[in-house]
């Protein structure tokens, strides 16, 4: 696997007022490959979005570089094709909808990457099929679900054919059912199409999809690896913020109460294997 | 909640449905010119005909119809009651004491009446069969030429294109932010116009951090699908006026000819 | 405070092409100083049933009682009701308006014609419940705040009417781990320490088993599901098909009991489940 995205010793500053200024991001360094499943956790305030907004231009770094396909974000002209290759979903599902049918919202990133008609639509349609709404084309995107909207905005950016999803807390505001359709959309991009994703969360067991986690403090990875390495039990998260899930949090119990449990019991299927 | 269905487009396949919403626009604008040009009863007896023909083939549902036409019931009652109590001339109808009804605030009355009804309904026939987005295309399409001189075209088609598309979510949320805050006690409904409106602001002043906050994101969700203005742009639904178009067109046109020619 | 609907009905916009029938002949019992959890999926009248328990909505039929009185009868003081059954929407955050955080908190109490000292009690019993410290935040901007100290002040915006029931829609919705936890933490002794009775909404089943002791379950506007937590979640699979998660403990024991492990399944306290599943292993000799 290359590397998609290459992020060096980034540093970023959100300023307060002409003197004083809170840093967001600390001198940090990641590599994403191509067709990995990253999953980003950590607390509140962790830097979590910034680091998510410096992956397709959208801030530029105050010192360091962040390369995408090998294109340096902090080139002017670079922007459009940048954000044409990473695609980006947010938290509010209302919010990042533009048009006023489900349709046209598919369309609005094609339209101005200034992509003919009949390509256009051959597009749109594809990509809403992908998502699964392929019966709402020309609903009102109000009328949507949240899940619903969420793949609508996944739809808008898999149409402008992305090498990367960034998305930034996508079922933060969801319920349980359009959480799982969101989830299983991105897992489906992510298996059946190699689009890289990075997914940034605070519902922990959303963590134990990826191929691999970082956690994020104070705008620095403070630790990163593959589930089994998060919440396999060695790494404390508490001071971080963070609670690993339920059933990972449970098998270290048993663990503690002399059960022999291993480390990658990190679901209910796995543990109840791991007992029986 | 419940105005949120007045003018609010209802989805069809009607013949009116399919026109091209620049025709339609041109149309509308051509109806309401004929519309004022109307000198009779009878003039407006034949428009209303042509506005009753289209309406059946518009498909759309006389009540919801209906329901869109009672906003202006008030305007309506209060244009007859000025010209009756105030338009003097003719025959005197009706006398008590100093006020009187006379013949031509009765004609003047129901002449204005009229017209406004009948411009109402042309209106209403327009926007609930066109979606607001093809609206939007339309405007942005007419408004292309003065682009020379200064008009920005698709900037006011998008801004129209994004009000619309967050008319429902705002109306959604100062409901929600109404209710919030008459569950600590807020009371909307009583009082004098000024305590009223001073009791409007635990509504307006979150309404407008969360309609400032929405812009910020979509501003910056916009941009991160390569939003750069109009410059270059293509459209996925590009507009064609077809010969049904150009019928409906040249109906339209014969009909304010006709109008302009008999005098009616 | 008795809190009861009969056979409520509620229907958005009747008589449109929009008509929903949002409230189907809903019979729900809150008794005083409970703790009752509503489930339900996005749409599944939850909020339309907590809307009308402090009179925000009015039913298309049925009847909401408070102590046995209507609250839609003649005489009712409605706006005095809504500060003996308090109601915090969703996101609250959204509704902070004033200038200061004291001055927002103080928004409710006012409205109920307190003034000067008996007014300043308030406001501080409201922020100290949400542990706001009274003098540090009194006169900050409540837009000022963080993510979570918003959503606490506006919490105390509503505790500061001293409300005998508080009503809570997905109080925790969007917070990260910690401060969901803080915060539960906080309403859980609500309901411990100063006596109120409360009604959670919420989807975040691991939150409502671990407070709630009475559940009720919706779903297309009726109540499909009600009782005891382990009774709700004994019933995991219909609560999938209704789009509802069980929670992971739940499931877990549920399972292993599948597959032949005497054990409880009405567990829903960590701790106590490692217990039970050591005890019952080491009893078949592990």
């Amino acid at each position: 696997m290359s590397a998609l995205i290459e992020v060096h010793n980034i540093s970023y500053y959100y300023a307060l007022d002409e003197h004083q200024a809170i840093p967001a991001l600390n001198d940090l360094s990641l590599s994403v490959d191509r067709g990995e499943y990253t999953v980003v956790i950590g607390a509140n305030g962790s830097g979590k979005s910034t680091l998510a907004r410096h992956l397709n231009a959208l801030l530029v770094p105050a010192t360091g570089k962040v390369w995408v396909d090998g294109l340096l974000t902090s080139e002017p002209e670079n922007k459009w094709e940048i954000r044409r290759r990473v695609g980006m979903v947010f938290q509010n599902p209302d919010n990042q909808i533009v048009a006023t049918t489900v349709e046209e919202d598919v369309a609005f990133g094609l339209e101005n990457l200034g992509v003919p008609p009949s390509l256009t639509r051959q597009r749109v349609d594809g990509a809403l099929r992908l998502v699964g709404l392929e019966e709402y084309t020309t609903h009102a995107p109000h009328l949507l679900s949240g899940g619903q909207k969420q793949r609508l905005a996944i739809a808008g950016v898999i149409a402008m054919e992305p090498s990367c999803l960034v998305m930034d807390e996508p079922t933060t505001m969801l319920d349980p059912r359009g959480r799982k359709e969101v989830l299983q959309t991105v897992r489906e991009m992510n298996r059946q199409r190699g689009i890289t994703v990075v997914h940034i969360t605070h519902f922990m067991e959303e963590a134990l999809l990826a191929d691999r986690v970082l956690v994020m403090e104070a705008g620095r990875i403070a630790a990163q690896g593959a589930p089994v390495d998060i919440f396999g039990g060695d790494l404390e998260l508490e001071p971080l913020g963070l609670e690993a899930p339920a059933i990972p949090r449970l098998a270290r119990l048993l663990r503690a109460g002399g059960l022999d449990i291993p480390r990658d019991a990190l679901d209910v299927g796995k543990l109840v294997s791991a007992l029986c | 909640m419940r105005s949120i269905t007045l003018g609010h487009y209802l989805p069809g396949n009607s013949l009116l449905h399919r026109l091209d919403p620049r025709m339609k626009l041109i149309i509308l604008m051509l109806l309401i010119a004929a519309l004022f040009m109307v000198k009779t009863f009878l003039g407006f007896f034949l428009f209303g005909l042509f506005v009753l023909t289209v309406f059946i083939f518009s498909g759309l549902p006389w009540r919801y119809f209906l329901r869109g036409l009672r906003p202006i019931l008030f305007i309506v009652v209060l244009t007859l009651s000025l010209h009756f109590l105030f338009t003097k001339g003719g025959e005197v109808y009706w006398r008590w004491g100093f006020i009187t009804i006379e013949e031509a605030g009765v004609y003047l009355g129901a002449f204005m009446s009229l017209r406004l009804v009948l411009l109402v309904i042309t209106t209403l026939l327009i926007t609930l069969t066109t979606s607001p987005i093809a609206f939007a295309d339309g405007i942005e399409y007419l408004l292309h030429p003065f682009r020379r001189v200064g008009v920005p075209g698709h900037e006011i088609a998008m801004m129209m294109t994004i009000a619309l598309r967050f008319i429902p979510t705002l109306m959604e949320e100062s409901d929600k932010i109404r209710k919030a805050q008459m569950a600590r006690g807020a009371d909307f409904e009583t009082g004098n116009i000024f305590r009223r409106a001073r009791n409007m602001v635990p509504l307006l002043v979150p309404l407008f951090v969360s309609a400032f906050r929405r812009a910020d994101e979509l501003a910056v969700a916009m941009e991160a699908r390569c939003y750069r203005g109009g410059e270059n742009r293509t459209k996925m639904k590009e507009l064609q006026a077809r010969s049904l178009d150009y019928y409906s067109l040249a109906t339209a046109s014969g009909l304010v000819a006709a109008i302009v020619m008999s005098g009616v | 405070m008795l809190i009861e609907t009969k056979n409520l009905s509620h229907v958005y916009m009747p008589g449109t092409p929009f008509q929903v029938k949002a409230l189907h002949e809903v019979n729900f019992v809150v008794e005083k100083g409970a703790f009752v959890g509503i489930i339900g999926e996005t749409g599944s009248g939850k909020s339309t049933l907590v809307q009308h328990l402090n009179g925000l909505l009015k039913p298309t039929s049925g009847e909401v009682l408070v102590d046995r009185q209507n609250i839609w009868q003649e005489g009712m003081d409605l706006r005095r009701l809504r500060s003996r059954i308090a109601l915090l929407f969703q996101y609250p955050e959204h509704q902070l308006f004033e200038e200061t955080v004291y001055k927002d908190v103080a928004f409710g109490p006012r409205n109920l014609g307190l003034e000067g000292t008996a007014l300043e009690e308030r406001v501080r019993y409201g922020m100290e419940l949400m542990g706001l410290d009274f003098e540090t935040c009194k006169d900050r901007s409540p837009f000022n705040l963080s993510g979570g100290e918003k959503r606490r002040a506006a919490l105390a915006g509503i505790l500061a009417m001293q409300p005998e029931t508080i009503v809570l829609d997905e109080p925790t919705a969007g917070m990260d781990p910690s401060g969901r936890k803080q915060l539960l933490k906080q309403i859980r002794k609500l309901h411990r320490e100063e006596g109120m009775t409360v009604i959670l909404v919420t989807h975040d089943m691991e939150e409502i088993v671990r407070s709630a002791e009475k559940l009720y379950v919706f779903s297309g506007g009726r109540i499909v599901l009600q009782g005891l937590p382990s009774e709700v979640f004994s019933s995991s699979r219909y609560l999938r098909e209704l789009g509802l998660d069980v929670p992971p403990l739940a499931d877990l024991l549920q399972s292993l009991r599948e597959f032949g492990l005497e054990l409880r399944t009405d567990i829903f306290d960590e701790q106590d489940a490692a217990q039970e599943i050591i005890k019952t292993c080491k009893k078949r000799g592990r």
